[in-house]
């Protein structure tokens, strides 16, 4: 990862894969785990600089990407992804699967085996009793929790010993893995004779059992965490990690060139810096994809978007490259799909866009789309006029939302933009479908798991009466019956069909115009290592207690 | 004087329940709300959404909800923040120190700078240097802050490369001389109104002052000039000046907001925008709230300071 | 109603008065008057003479340096002309700054003259009001209105007004308040006249230099504010151009580009500073104690 530029396809099979076949821990994973070696040896300071400020310290509850940087380094989750997809144990002492016993055959049936000796960082033991209070506050209805996928379907969690606990699943639900990845294990002694769970004093004062051990928040400004030398894996090697919120991304990369600055995370270096940041000196720069995909969700409630010729028109009328090329400065990759280019689910075979506005204007003719008396074209009293929203204050989206609009014009479609404060913009409006259209950059995978049913399941639309979040209000029985069928099977090969299917029927259907997948621009020092891109994790610390200075 | 001050604080009082209720009404009536930032979190769904607003007793009505928030108010309960979970008060105390140095800094700065401008454009009334001084203090106030900022970090610091480009301090550094060179900046991008305002009060309060017998006659007794400038003339007119600091607080504090999210200073300012955007209503409504406050004790004390220093002001 | 005006000075209409005369020897005024002429006459006649569009978008010309080409003031990210952008703009934001003097003048002086021709618990009332209003710094007031509401060149006009009325009705309460036990006001009340009448064409007309003053600054006051709130994003949005949404974003490309950030800038200084030296100019004019200055 120390090359200058490295685009991070890393493109080896990944995610779930253990949960049927065996034996797919490699000797690799190995090294990750030797437990108990000595830490006292942890050195150096590191500023790692946030354009967001963490404030929510109990991972449990509602929380966005940016308080995940401190999670990662205070709390341990059971077990986690790697960059290429694959489970590596964490505190688990092996990550279960159908084929180590720890899934029944069915998927029913759970076992979880921890490790023996860790201890959270006021030397409390950490014990199986931790993880089904973490596990159960999760589901306590009066506990403001995060996540509930998944969760619904978990049944008498039953534990066997300090090491060891059992549950059952009411239906089997392959994306559960992936979610219990991303559950952060807290405390059950901090919460006793806590009255309301949602304001214990440890939701400002964080135990874990991470590798860095939480110090003190100076609010508005920076977070203080020092090295846990008790830590049960290899590391960490820094004796401080400081998280800085600087909350301007040209500061924070003026910042990162004086070196005040170790590593640039979340938001990182501006496309428009990159060709400058790559010439720095003693610096690395590395460009690595996310799992978030750029799109123009079309409200499929509405009557211009039900016609496919018009969807297909748009498509052909959008100038992804102009895009990408000029104003993102070729960063992101463009993608035909909402699943990452990394992921092993990823269908490589679908057709490819072209930008052609003679083939876009011939679609909406044959269509019967003729331009009225103003150039705009209608059919049957039906105007191609709508809004396009998004963020109002996000530069680069804006630019590009008033470049596709000049494009869609001359196709005789008129797109009038219509932004908000982000409080409006992902308030009602969006979650009800309000909006004509939208551009949006949606993450809509839990981890390395390809399941969406939450994004593209026709029952899982607010506007249609649904509890999900598919708020373009696509519906397509194909689809709705091909994510039944994946969510409930384990066997990685027969996933992989599933979803590479579902991904061509969707490109065919274009319920969104998918323009890019994103990437980002990672920079730090050139004496620090460890800071790898994982595509299958949200922020850059997934890896914290791996990282050196020197 | 206590009558005096009784019907200033049922006044105030007053005042901060109309503000209270405007300023609720402004946050609450609008669409969006304080979960929309959990929206695109991977596998957020509405009925989660649902659960968490109910949780939190978003779905009441409105008139509850603001009974609720006064209710604990007027027992000093500001209530907890959205976003970090810690009590409204804790949060804005810990943004304060931010804000009252760098606002403390522009006064400081201002109210030398902008007296001593005032004072000899008075005593150099029609001169060049009174007709310049008004002139540009008159720029001065048009110039929008935030842009002179901007300019001002196009030169200093990306130009020249002589200041920090923001914030309040380098990590690991913090010492005194380390505050100053963040400090400087933004101080004196902020004082730039305030340095004009207090030039042409402070001009006007001296031409009145000199006009008065009582320099006239220190005059006549045969006091030098300077004696008669310093003793009399600075000291009286800087007494209205005091009633002006107090008027001038909402203005500096609205500055010192803008002039902070421009060099991204960790003060206020920045807590108040952020709070806006992850529609953080209590903390929102605690800055409204502390920020009328401020001002209206910014009032009252210079109203009682100028009384208590100039026997010829009556506070009944 | 001549004829039950006692102060003849102040119902003599403007263009005869010693206040205009007085006006046009203030030097500044006049410089201020001529700014904001050639100003307003650029931002409506220079569209005509340049040769782009405002909205027209060409990828291959972006961030082209003033002076490329045609390009006197260079171009945007999107590649578009910036002096075509920048006049448009002007006439939006100059249009803001208008439509809020006349909004806030309006709510301004009806509150003051109502306040203070009534007297009493409604004055008490209404200038509490007014006191509330005041105790906010209005840029916290502002952007809390703005990040709830969809907006636009009228929206935000609206909100500006919300934050600017409250000067003209102190200015005018206590204009009213010193007029209300005049002879004339008794007068009309003698002659039968409706209160709406003696309160708006007999009280309101005395106080117009005031309010005209207050009037000038509120357009000053007005631009300065549409810009801030548009360069935090909360303004008007693109891609119609406002001198504050072309500011935004333009902290982004200081380095790389620092004319996106200079020239609207230095617009808004050239019309606020143009205005407020108008008002100081109708401030001095209508101040009879300045006499003599």
């Amino acid at each position: 990862m120390t090359d200058k530029k490295k685009t991070g396809h890393l493109n080896r099979r990944s995610a779930l894969t253990l949960m049927g076949a065996a034996g797919l821990i490699g000797p690799s994973m190995i090294g990750r785990d030797r437990a108990f070696a000595a830490n006292a040896d942890a050195t150096g300071q590191l500023v790692l600089a946030f354009s967001q400020e963490p404030t929510v310290f109990n991972p449990l509850m509602p929380h966005i990407e940016v308080d995940e940087g401190v999670y990662y380094a205070v709390f341990d989750t059971l077990f986690d992804f790697d960059p290429d997809g694959e489970f590596f144990p964490i505190l688990a002492a092996e990550v279960p699967t159908v084929a180590n016993g720890g899934i029944s055959e069915d998927g029913l049936s759970w076992t979880l085996k921890l490790k023996e000796g860790v201890t959270w960082h006021d030397g409390t033991p950490f014990t199986a009793e931790d993880v089904k209070f973490s596990l159960e506050l999760t589901m306590d209805p009066d506990f403001r929790s995060f996540r509930s996928t998944g969760y619904k379907f978990m049944r008498n969690i039953t534990v066997v010993s300090d090491t060891e606990l059992t549950w059952e699943m009411s239906e089997p639900f392959a994306p559960m893995a992936a979610i219990l990845a991303s559950t952060y294990i807290i405390p059950k002694h901090a919460f006793e004779g806590v009255e309301d769970k949602n304001s214990a004093p440890f939701n400002n004062a964080p135990i874990g059992t991470g590798p860095f051990k939480f110090k003190n928040r100076m609010a508005g400004d920076h977070i203080e965490l020092e090295a846990n030398a008790d830590y049960h894996m290899d590391g960490p090697f820094l004796k401080t990690l400081i998280i800085k919120y600087v909350p301007d991304l040209n500061v924070m990369y003026t910042q990162f060139k004086s070196g005040d600055i170790d590593v640039i995370g979340l938001q990182y270096i501006t496309p428009d810096h990159l060709a400058e940041a790559e010439t720095l000196a003693g610096k690395v720069v590395t460009v690595a994809g996310t799992a978030t995909f750029e799109s123009i969700g079309l409200n499929m409630t509405r009557p211009q978007f039900q016609d496919l010729a018009v969807r297909k028109a748009l498509y052909a009328a959008l100038d992804k490259t102009s895009i990408i090329d000029a104003l993102y400065y070729g960063v992101p990759t463009p993608t035909e799909t909402y699943m990452p280019q990394q992921s092993y689910y990823y269908n490589d075979s679908l057709p490819k866009h072209e930008f052609d506005l003679e083939k876009a204007k011939a679609l909406l003719d044959e269509a019967g789309w003729v331009p009225g008396s103003d150039g705009i074209r209608e059919k049957d009293g039906v105007r191609l006029e709508f809004s396009n929203s998004t963020t109002a204050g996000n530069h680069l989206r804006e630019q590009a939302q008033q470049f596709i609009q000049q494009t869609f014009a001359e196709i005789g479609v008129k797109m009038e933009i219509k932004n908000f404060p982000p409080a409006v913009m992902w308030g009602d409006y969006w979650m009800n479908s309000e909006f004509d259209s939208v551009v949006v950059g949606l993450n809509t995978l839990a981890g390395a798991d390809p399941d969406t049913s939450d994004y593209f399941m026709s029952t899982m639309s607010p506007t249609l009466g649904g509890a999900g979040q598919n708020t373009f209000a696509y519906q397509n029985p194909k689809v709705d019956e091909l994510l039944v069928k994946g969510a409930s099977s384990f066997v990685p090969e027969e996933r992989k069909a599933i979803y590479e299917e579902m991904q061509a029927v969707i490109r065919e259907d274009l319920p969104f115009l998918p323009v890019f997948q994103y990437a980002v621009i990672k920079g730090w020092k050139d004496d620090v290592t460890g800071p790898a891109p994982n595509v299958n994790n949200r922020i850059d610390t997934w890896n914290v207690r791996d990282w050196k200075r020197g | 004087m206590l009558r005096y001050l009784a019907s200033r604080l049922g006044q105030s009082l007053l005042l901060l329940l109309i503000v209270s209720f405007i300023g609720f009404a402004v946050l609450n009536l609008a669409p969006g709300g304080p979960l929309s930032q959990f929206a695109l979190s991977p596998g957020m769904t509405q009925e989660q959404i649902d659960k968490i607003a109910s949780q939190m007793g978003l779905d009441r009505p409105l008139p509850v909800q603001y009974l609720d928030w006064f209710s604990h108010l007027v027992v000093g309960d500001w209530g907890t923040s959205y976003r970090d979970g810690q009590p409204v008060l804790h949060v804005i105390g810990s943004h304060l120190f931010a804000t009252l140095l760098l606002m403390g800094t522009a006064t400081v700065i201002s109210v030398s700078l902008g007296s001593t401008i005032g004072i000899f454009s008075a005593l150099k009334r029609g001169s060049t240097f009174d007709y310049t001084m008004t002139v540009l203090a008159m720029i001065a106030l048009s110039i929008p802050t935030f842009w002179f900022g901007l300019i001002a970090i196009y030169v200093f610091s990306l130009s020249l490369g002589w200041l920090p480009a923001g914030n309040m301090y380098t990590v690991g550094d913090g010492s005194v001389l380390d505050y100053l060179r963040h400090l400087i900046m933004p101080a004196v991008v902020l004082a730039l109104v305030d340095v004009a305002i207090w030039s042409r009060y402070m001009r006007t309060s001296t031409l009145n002052v000199i006009n008065q017998d009582f320099v006239r006659t220190a005059r006549a007794k045969g006091l030098t000039r300077r004696r008669v400038l310093l003793k009399h003339v600075v000291g009286n007119s800087l007494v209205p000046m005091i009633t002006l600091a107090g008027l001038q607080l909402p203005m500096v504090l609205g500055g010192a907001l803008v002039t902070e999210t421009v060099f991204t200073w960790p003060g206020m300012g920045r807590l108040f925008l952020d709070s806006l955007g992850y529609s953080d209503y209590p903390v929102v409504m605690g800055l409204l709230m502390a920020s009328a406050l401020l001002v209206l004790i910014g009032n009252l004390a210079a109203d009682l300071i100028v009384a208590l220093i100039d026997p010829r002001i009556r506070l009944d | 109603m001549t004829a039950a005006t006692t102060d003849p000075a102040a119902r003599r209409p403007f263009l005869k008065s010693r206040a205009l005369r007085r006006f046009l020897n203030h030097r500044l005024a006049l410089i201020g008057l001529v700014m904001v002429l050639t100003l307003t006459a650029a931002c409506f006649i220079g569209p005509h003479l340049l040769p782009y569009d405002e909205l027209y978008i060409d990828l291959r010309a972006r961030f082209a340096p003033p002076g490329t080409g045609a390009h006197i003031f260079g171009t945007d990210p999107l590649g578009r002309d910036i002096a075509a952008r920048l006049f448009h703009a002007g006439q939006i934001s100059m249009a803001v700054g208008f439509a809020v003097m006349i909004i806030a003048t309006g709510i301004g002086s009806v509150v003051g003259v109502v306040s203070g021709y009534y007297g009493g618990k409604v004055s008490a009332v209404l200038m509490r009001i007014v006191d509330a209003f005041l105790s906010f710094p209005s840029v916290f007031l502002l952007l809390a209105l703005a990040a709830f509401i969809q907006p636009g060149p009228v929206m935000i006009a609206l909100i500006i007004s919300a934050t600017s009325w409250m000067e003209v009705a102190r200015i005018v309460e206590a204009e009213v308040k010193s007029l209300r036990n005049q002879d004339f006001v008794q007068a009309a009340h003698m002659l039968g006249l409706s209160k709406r009448w003696i309160m708006f064409r007999e009280l309101l007309p005395n106080a117009i230099g005031p309010i005209i003053v207050a009037a000038t600054l509120t357009v000053a006051r007005a631009i300065l504010l549409e810009a801030y709130i548009s360069f935090l994003g909360y303004g008007i949005q693109p891609p119609l151009p406002s001198w504050g949404n072309m500011l935004n974003g333009a902290q982004q490309y200081l380095a790389s580009a620092p004319w996106l950030a200079i020239v609207p800038g230095l617009a808004i200084t050239i019309a606020v500073t143009g205005f407020n030296f108008i008002g100081d100019g109708l401030r001095d004019a209508f101040d009879s104690r300045t006499q003599g200055h």
